[in-house]
């Protein structure tokens, strides 16, 4: 295997006295699905948002393809455009249309000819099953409906690797499924991904290896098969019994 | 619908009243109402005790020519107000981006700037205006005399209007821009204000009433506003009491009508925007 995608090192985060991030260590390989749980509070959201730099580290080392993350400027928004971001809460930007929502990055960010760019967002639109949309605003949608826009919105960016911070947790049950469909989905096609979530179910069947935190720090990691049936840590057992018989 | 939407504000604010409270709220009334007839009774009172009612104060307003006038004064109000509101918009817009700029010295700059002009009395400005700024021999107009204090003195309000704008737009809109690769500033003009100027339309427009009121004091720099006008009508007419009863009935009306502009346009834009905070949660 050649270096990771995705690598941090050493990464460690306070909000003032909270630790938030103790001594980081992930890597993350082309291709990979790792997926991050952890009881709330943990830091697993903050790992996910400092990778683009949405929150920044107090110490330690992040690399995208073996280069360190810029801090600023042209180059940090260059090494953004190359990472999707799916959040909770959507974030569809509430004055555009759907359709807008999906080439603004192209058409902004990358260059790419308005007519060339609503062409792959309606195909994006399409696979995602939003299609007959594309011409209306997000309130207009349901919140599955927004969330596989969201994901839309970001494949647009043609991204090396994508990151997920809890993108299930704001929706309504019955909506859960149609968005981890889109995630299994994109995962098959070879797709890096970083998944912060709760849905044990998709861990086990996606992932390649499931990274387990609490309290700030990386407890265990392993394959979803070794930690799910034979979790090494008493913090991950305990975690585990606490979300059992749900 | 505006008055369906009215009822709903006060049904969110206060329940519905029961027996004893509607009891009490026609008591309330009825007291009421024959106190503000019994103002009014002894407003005309003494209006026809002081000789006010004589015809000779009144009659002037049968004429043309005196409508004319004042139409004329109207129009220099309405042009200063215009001008200076559209400033003031332009100099609050700068002064609210610099503001959250993320640049400190600019940031600091602007804060001051702001302050300053939302503390400062206009009629400080116009006088700085008209008494100082002549003395370095620049040479204005007196429209110019009292347009810029009005704009200036209204751009640092229009600044934190537009300021608190931006704060209502959740955060998540810049963040989903940046993780997009886009530039701040960029973020901010194509994602934020946007949404920003919509939430802030209403207050902005109200806003306008306070410079319409500012323009009054366009009398200190002898610039003929509807006030101004009115002045010289009063010292031709000798009528004092007649003509700022006619002239702040206009205002009234003017100002009215800005305000009912603004609940147009926030009902316009309103509905849109507690459907998206119902189904966008951040």
């Amino acid at each position: 295997m050649t270096q990771p995608i995705i690598e941090l090192k050493h990464v460690d985060k306070h909000y003032g006295d909270l630790h938030v991030l103790k001594d980081v260590n992930l890597a993350v390989d082309k291709g990979e699905v790792v997926v991050v749980i952890g009881p709330s509070g943990s830091g697993k959201s903050t790992l996910c948002r400092t990778i683009n730099r949405l929150e920044t580290i107090d110490s330690g080392e992040i690399l995208i393809d073996g280069e360190p993350l810029p801090e600023e400027g042209k180059e940090l928004a260059a090494m953004r455009a190359e990472l999707g971001m799916v959040f909770q809460s959507f974030n569809l930007f509430a004055h555009m249309s759907i359709l807008d929502n999906v080439t603004l990055g192209p058409i902004d960010v990358l260059g790419v000819p308005k007519a060339e760019a609503e062409k792959r967002a309606m195909d994006l639109l399409g696979r995602v099953g939003v299609a007959e949309q594309a011409h209306k605003v997000p309130a207009q949608l349901s919140g599955g409906q927004q969330q596989r826009v969201a994901i839309a919105r970001s494949l647009a960016m043609h991204p090396k690797a994508m990151l997920f911070d809890e993108p299930t947790s704001a929706l309504d049950p019955e909506m859960i499924n149609e968005v981890l469909d889109v995630m299994v989905d994109l995962a098959s096609q070879g797709m890096t991904m970083i998944v912060v979530t709760h849905e044990m179910n998709f861990a086990r069947r996606v992932a390649n290896r499931v990274v387990f935190m609490a309290d700030g720090a990386i407890v265990e990691e392993g394959t979803p098969d070794e930690f799910f049936d034979h979790p090494k840590s008493a913090r991950a057992r305990d975690f585990l019994d606490s979300i059992k018989g749900h | 619908m505006s008055a369906h939407a009215t009822m709903s504000m006060r049904d969110a604010l206060y329940e519905a009243p029961g027996p004893k409270t509607r009891a009490k709220i026609r008591i309330g009334t009825a007291i009421t109402s024959v106190l503000v007839a019994a103002l009014l009774g002894l407003v005309i009172y003494q209006f026809w005790k002081t000789g006010q009612l004589n015809p000779r104060y009144w009659s002037f307003f049968t004429w043309g020519s005196t409508w004319r006038y004042l139409m004329a004064g109207l129009r220099g109000t309405m042009t200063v107000a215009l001008t200076a509101g559209a400033i003031a918009l332009a100099l609050g817009m700068f002064l609210m981006l610099g503001r959250t700029s993320g640049i400190r010295w600019l940031a600091a700059v602007c804060r001051i700037i702001t302050d300053f002009f939302r503390g400062v009395p206009s009629l400080l400005l116009i006088y700085f205006f008209f008494l100082v700024v002549p003395q370095y021999g620049i040479k204005m107009s007196s429209f110019w005399m009292i347009t810029l204090p009005v704009a200036l003195a209204a751009s640092g309000v229009l600044a934190e209007v537009l300021r608190a704008g931006v704060n209502a737009v959740p955060r998540g809109q810049t963040e989903a821009a940046l993780a997009l690769g886009m530039r701040p500033f960029r973020v901010m003009i194509k994602i934020v204000l946007p949404q920003a100027i919509r939430y802030v339309i209403p207050s902005l427009i109200s806003q306008l009433v306070v410079v319409v009121k500012d323009t009054t004091v366009a009398y200190v720099v002898s610039y003929p506003d509807m006030l101004q006008n009115a002045r010289v009508l009063i010292t031709n007419y000798d009528a004092l009491v007649s003509t700022y009863f006619v002239v702040a009935i206009i205002y009234i009306l003017l100002n009215y009508a800005i305000n009912q502009l603004s609940i147009y346009v926030s009902h316009k834009t309103g509905a849109r925007v507690v459907d998206r905070l119902s189904t966008n949660p951040s």
